[in-house]
């Protein structure tokens, strides 16, 4: 009997004993650690005093700190670029990718790799490719040297395929006008000519100075037509290579949603004479939705947390043309030889955690209310 | 057996530690360590023979500002530690490092008269000591002879002023468009040096900072102006970190370094012949100017054995220890008595590196490299303007103005 | 017949086309890897214009390293100047009408790579034992309006020792131009006046991976003594491996009760967990970094350690399991059908035995996913590391290791080299990883996206 009833004792605990270590760690490095922030943020606390309630003031403060506004604007805009960039980019090339043709595992893999390598490693690459006398650089100083071989060599194609084209429309062959294997011919033959023509001189480059981008070290801004929403080089680098690494992850995760599109979609399509367009815009899209979903908010909670770029770069850009409000946060818990004010990091940290809900929400909204796409 | 008996004599020992009075130390890691162990093998430990005091160096391999100031606030920190007058304003009024006015008036080897004056003010606050100076450095110009004989120009020397070592650098610089005559790191670091021989002082005696100051915008607009001339060059711009880099790659002919670079120089260009003389007088003024570099040790204020941490803190920085250092070409010492030294007279460039740096610190208007409470935050609204202006992004008058804006930011917070 | 010639044909340059454009987008994708891995081996990664001809890689110079250390009494591979060994050397320069040529000035250099540091552990230098013999003109002959002329010597070592490392220089009249030599030089100095070798006895391989090998050899521990490096490695791997253990079973455990049992509160912690996956790392770091400064509420004194910080116990317990790895399993629990877990209570097990017997070992597919994803994710970890380990070196992991080789060789002197080798070595267990496991790199991500 006793047993019996020690037993059951022990089924009503199994739950928690089951949960015991996650509970740990969610309650005190998580509810009890934002509880404890929440605190902090209005406080005075420097490590050193025992704090002291300060009401709004550290609030107020953050939103005096020109830093802070400069770290909240790097981080908007840098969440909106990369997040739109990777989605767009990781559909796009999920949907060139989902063919049958041989060794496609391999190019998957290939394009993976980035994502794969560590943000650290990945930064350490592009600083040394993004230097003043660097590959990109040197990658654009010979684009500037071709470029009149580019134009011309772009215009022999597009001559070559309207010339085939033209030919078999006479010949009144079904043909469209972007035809890839007259495309694939009318490049071939256009990068042979052009290569003759540089080789034997026919063709002039333009002798021009290498190309003197500062990426890093620099405070101008970019595109200059944008005013005060465009953004500052160094960040944009960053947006460039993160978007680079980020959109394999999404790609892997829009094949697989392309997969499970039921092949009599298509098929239906097929039978109605839909275009390719209208088979993206009416099918495609619309199945895709909950993976577009989980995508958007992955990259927008991801981007507004970046960090790690920031703090590797370091002293290498202006601290004001790469803040972002994680690092805002961290340098006011570790300033450099000043004492640390945890009471405005702390309010720069529920900042952001509130800014990622409405964010967050936000979207929802937005991409939930358009047509009935996914249960998310 | 051998190494039995080794092993029992250590436990021994370490139990006779812990009922002794143990001191703890502090410091960076990297060649520190090496030193100050070989220092404490050499000097302390015979020294504290039978005092029951015993000493044990802990080395902290990065970032050492922020270790000390969780250590003293979580209350593990050591018992002596590293103050660096860049960072020490903070920690110095947060109550946790101790005052050692009374100790000093009571210590029959150290006093406060012993130490160079400027070096003992940059840890001095409203009249109480918290850190005693151990070494120091300043800047001088160190500068490449090979590119200077090419161009055939003189090096530079003393007797320089500002328009005397322009010229010089831009005959260098003549020599071909990669080749530049001084780096120009923008930084406040370096060129703040050159605004202190114009007769700028960081703080107003209302403690305001004024980037229009006459002799500040006249500093300014000589180290950018020579940049946009093309006499000098950012380091980053010729794919170099520092002034010292870009001496080592032979791209520019002179760099206001301090003694600091000669182990690097030693590592990345073996054969270079340099020099190093003083900093350039400014043309009106007539004055050099300087920043002093210094670290001291300090004494945690909850420290369970100060008297002892003293006793050590003594010996840390008496003449003997002193002289060992600067004899190995490590670092200058910062005992007045030291001054007139056999090492500074030796005929190599390396101890005559060292005694330009020396000489820095007491020629003209040297102050420390110390920015009160605000520590680096200071500098970089100016660090920004430089680099600006230098890279041809802004003119010098909005750069200071926007500096100035940002500068009054972080003064109010 | 010629229509489906026609169509043939067709298909093809339409598979031609896609492979063209496959192959142009690995250019972007791995382009910059594989730029950045030639330029790894390179003495100077940071050149202008910025080439694919690595001396490195030149089969002469791979000739000449390997002969030059076999000379020396080395092995040709590994290399090393032997007790008496004797190197012979030769190089080219040419001079102007008018200026005579002179004998380079040979020295065998005093000098250590990577620093103060590394000299203090170096009981003799090749220098003090090397003796320059017979510097003779071996060839002249005049060449575009002027003279080439080739001098060899021989360098001796007089001693009883074996020297790792022989750093040598050359030193001509200003103007003379250096032309070519046995081996190509690491770098030339002083207006083209020296040229400097960083190790002329290395063998083949320690030439072909210079960089690699300074990264294991430059960065060490002054403290203890060790080598930075590979401790870093194993830093990593040891932390990535208790993380994966305590994840694997902590979340198993974790997701099958909020799957499968009915308790007071479980509302309340699935929630929790939801917002926890919201809220990003940088809010709530403030506090989990004064948590472990103290030790977790002092608990950790107990076990004599005042303080978590610095140490991987306070990396460990932080991160015992995440709470998306929790939601992976719960969604895997889910899905499996309730009889399983019902025939075995009526059969009387307890929750544990159904856990542990039935269920866990049902939970292969995501516990493989979740095996590499937490891998990786650990592996490439950076800002919680970085927040909590500053000192001494020899505990940090390796993101971190790769921070201070920036540090070092990039802040200083932009020496590109060890940080580009030292990257290469960090990636390379992911890399590995990532090429055996594929498929379940693919399905970690869609299993933390199969969001109900």
């Amino acid at each position: 009997m006793r047993n019996l009833s020690l037993r059951r004792a022990g089924e009503k605990l199994a739950p928690y004993v089951l949960l015991a270590p996650f509970l740990f760690t969610l309650i005190i490095f998580f509810g009890y650690a934002f509880v404890r922030v929440v605190y902090f943020s209005f406080t005075n606390y420097d490590l050193f005093q025992q704090p002291q309630w300060v009401g709004l003031k550290n609030y107020v403060d953050i939103f005096r700190d020109m830093d802070f506004a400069r770290a909240m604007k790097n981080s908007l805009t840098f969440m909106a670029v990369v997040t739109t960039a990777q989605t767009l980019f990781a559909l796009l090339l999920a949907l060139f990718l989902n063919q049958k043709v041989r060794g496609m595992k391999f190019f998957r893999a290939a394009y993976y790799m980035p994502s794969v390598a560590s943000s650290v490693v990945v930064t350490l690459i592009f600083i040394w490719f993004f230097q003043r006398r660097g590959v990109l650089n040197f990658l654009i100083s010979k684009f500037n040297e071709y470029r009149n071989v580019i134009v011309l060599f772009l215009f022999a194609a597009a001559v070559l395929q309207l010339l085939q084209v033209g030919w078999e429309k006479m010949r009144k062959r079904p043909v469209t006008l972007m035809e890839p294997a007259f495309l694939f011919l009318s490049l071939l033959v256009s990068f042979m000519l052009m290569f003759a023509g540089v080789r034997l001189g026919f063709i002039p480059t333009r002798d021009v100075a290498p190309a003197d981008i500062i990426w890093f070290n620099t405070i101008k801004t970019w595109p200059s037509f944008l005013g005060p929403l465009s953004f500052s080089v160094p960040l944009g680098a960053i947006m460039m290579f993160n978007i680079w690494t980020t959109s394999p992850t999404f790609m892997l995760l829009y094949l697989a949603g392309l997969q499970d599109i039921p092949r009599e979609l298509y098929e239906a399509a097929a039978m109605d004479g839909a275009e390719r367009w209208h088979v993206f815009r009416y099918i495609i899209v619309p199945q895709l939705k909950p993976i577009t979903f989980l995508v958007v908010t992955m990259g927008l909670i991801g981007t507004l947390q970046m960090f790690d770029q920031v703090a590797i770069l370091g002293a290498q850009a202006p601290r004001q043309s790469i803040i972002t409000l994680a690092y805002y946060i961290y340098t006011n818990i570790f300033p450099s030889s000043s004492s640390p004010r945890v009471g405005m990091a702390s309010a720069a940290a529920i900042f952001l955690a509130l800014l990622t809900f409405v964010i967050v929400a936000a979207q929802r909204k937005v991409l939930g209310s358009e047509g009935d796409g996914g249960h998310v | 057996m051998k190494r039995i008996g080794l092993v029992l004599v250590m436990m021994l020992l370490a139990v006779s530690a812990a009922s002794a009075q143990q001191v703890r130390i502090g410091g960076h890691g990297g060649t520190d360590t090496v030193i100050l162990e070989e220092m404490i093998e050499l000097f302390i430990r015979p020294a504290l023979e039978g005092t029951g005091i015993t000493v044990q160096y802990e080395p902290i391999a990065d970032d050492f500002q922020r270790y000390i100031v969780n250590a003293l606030s979580a209350g593990t920190a050591p018992d002596l530690f590293y103050l660096d007058s860049f960072w020490a304003g903070s920690v110095m009024r947060s109550g946790t490092v101790e005052p050692l006015n009374a100790y000093l008036e009571k210590s029959t080897v150290l006093r406060g008269e012993d130490i160079v004056r400027s070096l003992l003010d940059a840890f001095t606050i409203d009249g109480q000591i918290y850190g005693i100076p151990k070494d120091f450095n300043t800047l001088a110009v160190f500068y490449n002879k090979d590119l200077f004989d090419y161009a055939g120009v003189e090096y530079p020397s003393n007797d320089d002023n500002w328009d005397t070592f322009y010229e010089k650098l831009a005959a260098v610089a003549a020599i071909d468009p990669d080749i530049y005559g001084l780096a120009l790191p923008p930084e406040y670091a370096r060129f703040g040096a050159l605004a202190h021989a114009a007769g700028f002082t960081p703080f107003d005696e209302n403690g305001a900072t004024d980037l229009f100051d006459p002799a500040f915008v006249d500093a300014f607009r000589w180290y950018t102006e020579m940049g946009l001339e093309g006499v000098g060059v950012m380091p980053a711009d010729i794919s170099q970190g520092w002034g010292g880099g870009a001496l080592a790659s032979e791209q520019v002919a002179a760099a206001l370094e301090g003694a600091w670079i000669l182990g690097s120089l030693r590592d990345e260009a073996p054969n270079m012949q340099y020099g190093a003389t003083l900093l350039p007088k400014h043309p009106q003024t007539g004055q050099r100017g300087n920043i002093i570099y210094t670290v001291a040790w300090g004494m945690n204020a909850n420290s369970p054995h100060k008297d002892a941490a003293f006793r050590v803190l003594e010996l840390l920085t008496s003449e003997e220890v002193q002289q060992w250092i600067l004899e190995r070409g490590l670092a200058i010492p910062s005992r007045v008595a030291l001054a007139d030294n056999p090492y500074f007279t030796q005929d190599n460039v390396e101890a005559q590196s060292n005694y330009t740096v020396f000489l820095g610190a007491s020629d003209g208007n040297v102050l420390p490299f110390s920015f009160g409470v605000y520590g680096g935050d200071w500098m970089q609204p100016i660090d920004q303007a430089l680099s600006a202006v230098l890279s041809k992004q802004v003119g010098w008058e909005e750069a200071l103005r926007e500096a100035q804006t940002r500068l009054d930011a972080v003064m109010q917070r | 017949m010629a229509g489906m010639y026609r169509l043939r044909a067709r298909r093809w340059t339409n598979v031609a086309a896609i492979y063209g454009f496959l192959l142009l987008l690995s250019i972007v994708f791995m382009g910059p890897f594989v730029f950045a891995f030639l330029s790894s081996l390179k003495d100077n990664p940071t050149e202008w214009p910025p080439s694919l001809l690595v001396n490195q890689l030149k089969p002469s110079n791979w000739a000449a390293a390997f002969n030059l250390a076999k000379q020396g009494g080395g092995n040709g591979f590994t290399g090393g100047f032997g007790p008496h060994g004797e190197i012979y050397f030769e190089a080219t320069y040419w001079t102007a009408q008018g200026q005579e040529p002179a004998p380079p000035e040979v020295v065998v250099a005093r000098r250590v790579q990577g620093g103060a540091a590394l000299a203090l552990r170096v009981e003799h230098y090749a220098a003090d034992y090397t003796e320059v013999r017979d510097v003779h003109q071996v060839d002249q002959e005049p060449h575009e309006g002027g003279l080439l002329t080739t001098y060899g010597f021989t360098l001796v070592n007089t001693s009883d020792l074996h020297f790792d490392t022989v750093p040598m220089d050359l030193t001509v009249p200003m103007r003379q131009q250096f032309v070519s030599g046995t081996l190509t030089p690491n770098r030339i100095e002083r207006l083209g006046r020296a040229q400097s070798w960083d190790n002329v006895s290395s063998g083949l391989f320690p030439y072909v991976l210079a960089n690699y090998a300074r990264v294991f050899r430059e960065n060490y521990s002054v403290s203890t003594g060790k080598k930075l490096f590979g401790l870093w490695i194993r830093n990593s791997f040891f932390l990535a491996a208790t993380r994966v253990l305590t994840t694997l079973i902590f979340a198993s455990m974790a997701g099958y009760v909020l799957a499968r049992l009915k308790f007071w509160g479980k509302g309340a912690i699935f929630g929790l967990l939801l917002f926890s996956m919201m809220v990003p790392q940088q809010v709530t770091f403030i506090s989990n970094y004064l948590v472990l400064r103290d030790g977790i509420f002092g608990l950790s004194r107990l076990f004599g350690v005042p303080t978590l910080l610095n140490t991987y116990g306070g990396l460990i317990i932080s991160g015992l399991v995440g709470a998306s790895s929790v939601f992976i399993m719960k969604q895997f629990f889910e899905r499996l059908p309730a009889s399983l877990e019902e025939s075995a209570r009526i059969d009387g097990a307890s929750t544990y035995t159904v856990f542990f017997r039935i269920m866990l070992p049902l939970a292969k597919p995501p516990l493989g996913a979740l095996t590499i994803l937490t891998f990786q994710g650990v592996w490439n970890e950076f800002f919680w590391p970085l927040v909590v380990i500053t000192s001494p070196q020899d505990k940090y992991p390796l993101t971190l290791g790769l921070l201070t080789l920036q540090r070092t060789y990039g802040a200083a002197s932009f020496d590109w080299g060890p940080i580009l080798a030292g990257t290469f070595i960090s990636a390379l267990p992911v890399l590995i990883l990532f090429v055996v496991f594929q498929q379940y790199f693919v399905e970690g991500i869609s299993f933390s996206g199969n969001k109900e």
